[in-house]
């Protein structure tokens, strides 16, 4: 009679790599991210002090839909539609490093991620100077005449630009460009070129090449890189907050209210976890896409 | 008197908005980068005096003098005169925000690192119904006799037993006359269409809604929830139709001095302060009224230093030092005695005769002092307010 092989024993030692990792983020993440749960239901003892007491009280996330459903669409909008732009952005620069870098390829991924190397609140400050009503954008605008086509399109408010949402886009899109950037430049390095090779040898022109070749091949670094900017762009304070007006607040403000000013932390609670349900949607579904893309090996 | 610091220098003025930015975003990092040398808590003070000990105070940014080359500031010469370690945070950038971050160790009952805080009046009444507060250890500070009479017995603080005022202030109308292409003469021309998207109005509730309310007529020292109604209304309109561009902290001077602003609510000394980098600028206390504030130290429960503290409330009341003050913040000093001794320095006389800093009693009957909320009526004020400002 045989006898099934003894199933090999796991060695150990590769948790006990990944255990600082792993006790950081339960301790410092998983944990308190699980008391929002029981916090989202409660209600505070008294207005200022720091009490709560549980009552299972969902009402709270269906005021918090009500009242503020609308600042949190708005927000996952303001991010997707900053998200999409920076994409357009980072892929031709990605294309550009990896295939026109040659030598220069360290230096020109250093000049993308400089930016981040500066506080996002000085980024911001630093933009509301140029956007400024008399500030060199708006100036470039109005001497090439596109002022009242933009404020048509709705990209102006009263023909100017700081304080609108367009401003939050293009605030938030600068500080997404390394993380969509570097992706995709790491997905397009690894693609084999001697695939490109065969591609010219099948008669493949550059614009087939890059459709049935590059395009399929990068598909990993572009999802990649939506979810590493998606999820803080919906989550942004600084934008919205020095480059927004009233209209254009998004829902990580509204947190910073509830919590600090209205001193609701339940309401805060439910509104941290809708916002973190909603994004984890969306992640997955992109995760999903971007599994099923995966180059077979 | 040796000179007093010139006002304020525009790196100055970027230094306070960087501040109030940074501590806005929650930036530490930056925050302590930003710092200045009197923030620094560092031991310059060489003991000459006698004493010693430490002293812990946390204030608005930019709310003293500095230091000036060859003029140290307040701070460093309280330090070299009472061999007092003063560290001085200006870590106070929205009095709510403050009370959040003080509140687990005082609701715990376990002191904070300060000795006094300076905190609007309002939230002093908070602190004091909760009773987190000390009372000040008055019976060692004889310069209180300076102390302005009609502020000895404040509606916040009924005899006066644990605030002091710092400086005060009015809530009005800024505006840049060039903008505006006229003066202004009303609240209502806040809402001149004219003006469209170049108004901002302030995020601390009682100073914007104050002033609305003072042109409705009411009377804000017995605020009421049906009386608000209109301001209310006519806040959320505005905002509605883009009549608004922001609602601001102090970080309305940056928008103000680049043009972005044509009109705001904003605060009298710093309009003050601004004026003298940009002529353009004015300030209105409207016929209707002007929102009186004050901001006031006070010792939270559990302060180690009383003694120290004691010294550093009789230095500020000393009528010397609280023209230096004065003069370089130019909001309404709380000390009598500061008027004279500014208007005999060369240096300062202009001063001595700013309406904004020393309102003669017509103006000052304009002044009101917003009153008291009880503790449901003002989550419901601020709810309300919430919804127009952070939708």
């Amino acid at each position: 009679m045989r006898r099934s092989p003894k199933p090999e024993r796991q060695p150990l030692w590769p948790w006990l790599l990944l255990a600082p990792g792993l006790l950081w983020l339960v301790l410092l993440y998983l944990l308190p991210l699980l008391g929002l749960v029981p916090l989202s239901l409660s209600e505070p003892l008294s207005r200022f002090g720091l009490e709560t007491v549980f009552r299972g009280r969902f009402a709270t996330y269906l005021e918090v839909a009500r009242d503020q459903g609308p600042i949190l669409l708005r927000s996952l909008r303001t991010a997707g539609i900053a998200t999409a732009l920076g994409l357009l952005l980072a892929y031709p620069l990605a294309l550009l490093i990896r295939f026109r870098g040659g030598r220069w390829q360290p230096l020109l991924i250093g000049l993308v991620v400089l930016p981040s190397l500066v506080s996002q609140l000085v980024r911001a400050i630093a933009w509301s100077t140029l956007l400024g009503d008399h500030g060199p954008v708006l100036g470039a605008i109005g001497a090439l005449g596109l002022r009242d086509g933009l404020n048509a399109l709705g990209l102006l408010r009263d023909g100017r630009l700081l304080n609108t949402a367009t401003a939050v886009v293009l605030g938030l899109t600068t500080t997404l460009l390394p993380f969509l950037v570097l992706p995709l430049v790491v997905a397009l390095q690894r693609i084999e070129p001697r695939l490109l090779e065969a591609a010219a040898d099948l008669h493949a022109g550059p614009l087939a090449s890059f459709r049935r070749v590059v395009w399929p091949l990068s598909r990993p670094g572009l999802s990649a890189g939506l979810l590493l900017s998606l999820i803080p762009a919906a989550g942004d304070v600084v934008n919205p907050r020095f480059l927004g007006g009233p209209d254009d607040r998004m829902v990580a403000n509204t947190i910073e209210n509830l919590l600090l000013v209205q001193l609701q932390a339940p309401r805060a609670a439910a509104l941290t976890l809708l916002l973190m349900a909603l994004v984890s949607v969306v992640v997955l579904l992109q995760l999903r896409a971007g599994t099923e893309e995966l180059p077979l090996p | 008197m040796p000179a007093v610091p010139h006002p304020r220098s525009r790196r100055a003025l970027l230094r306070r908005l960087a501040l109030g930015a940074a501590a806005a975003a929650g930036g530490p990092a930056l925050l302590q980068a930003c710092r200045g040398p009197q923030g620094n808590g560092g031991s310059s003070g060489t003991a000459t005096g006698e004493g010693g000990g430490e002293l812990v105070i946390s204030s608005f940014p930019l709310y003293i003098d500095a230091d000036a080359p060859g003029a140290p500031g307040s701070v460093a010469r309280f330090r070299k005169e009472t061999g007092i370690q003063l560290r001085y945070l200006e870590d106070v950038n929205d009095v709510r925000q403050f009370f959040a971050r003080i509140r687990p160790q005082l609701a715990a009952g376990r002191p904070i690192v300060q000795d006094l805080v300076v905190l609007t009046s309002w939230m002093a009444e908070r602190l004091i119904g909760l009773g987190w507060l000390e009372p000040l250890p008055l019976e060692q500070v004889p310069n209180v006799r300076h102390l302005s009479p009609d502020l000895r017995n404040p509606s916040w603080d009924p005899g006066g037993r644990f605030s002091l005022p710092w400086q005060s202030g009015i809530a009005g109308i800024a505006y840049n006359i060039k903008a505006t292409g006229r003066e202004l003469r009303s609240v209502d021309d806040l809402f001149d269409p004219a003006l469209r998207g170049r108004v901002s109005m302030l995020l601390e509730m009682r100073d914007t809604m104050g002033l609305l309310m003072l042109a409705d007529g009411q009377d804000i020292s017995r605020p009421s929830w049906q009386g608000a109604q209109n301001a209310f209304n006519r806040l959320e309109k505005a905002r509605r139709d883009g009549q608004i561009r922001r609602f601001t902290g102090n970080d309305y001077q940056n928008d103000l001095l680049a043009g972005n602003l044509a009109a705001c609510i904003g605060w009298s000394g710093d309009i003050a302060q601004l004026a003298l980098e940009q002529p353009d600028l004015r300030f209105l206390v409207p016929e209707s009224g002007g929102v009186l504030w004050a901001d006031v130290m006070l010792m939270p429960r559990g302060a180690r230093h009383r003694r120290e503290a004691a010294r550093w409330l009789n230095w500020v009341y000393e009528p010397r030092e609280a023209a230096r003050i004065a003069a370089a913040v130019q909001y309404i000093s709380p000390v009598e005695g500061v008027q004279p001794i500014l208007a005999a320095d060369p240096a300062t006389r202009e001063l001595a005769s700013s309406p904004l800093m020393f309102p003669d009693a017509a103006e000052r009957r304009r002044l009101k002092v917003f009153g008291p909320l009880s503790e449901s009526e003002e989550a419901r004020w601020e709810e309300r307010f919430a919804a127009i400002t952070e939708a």
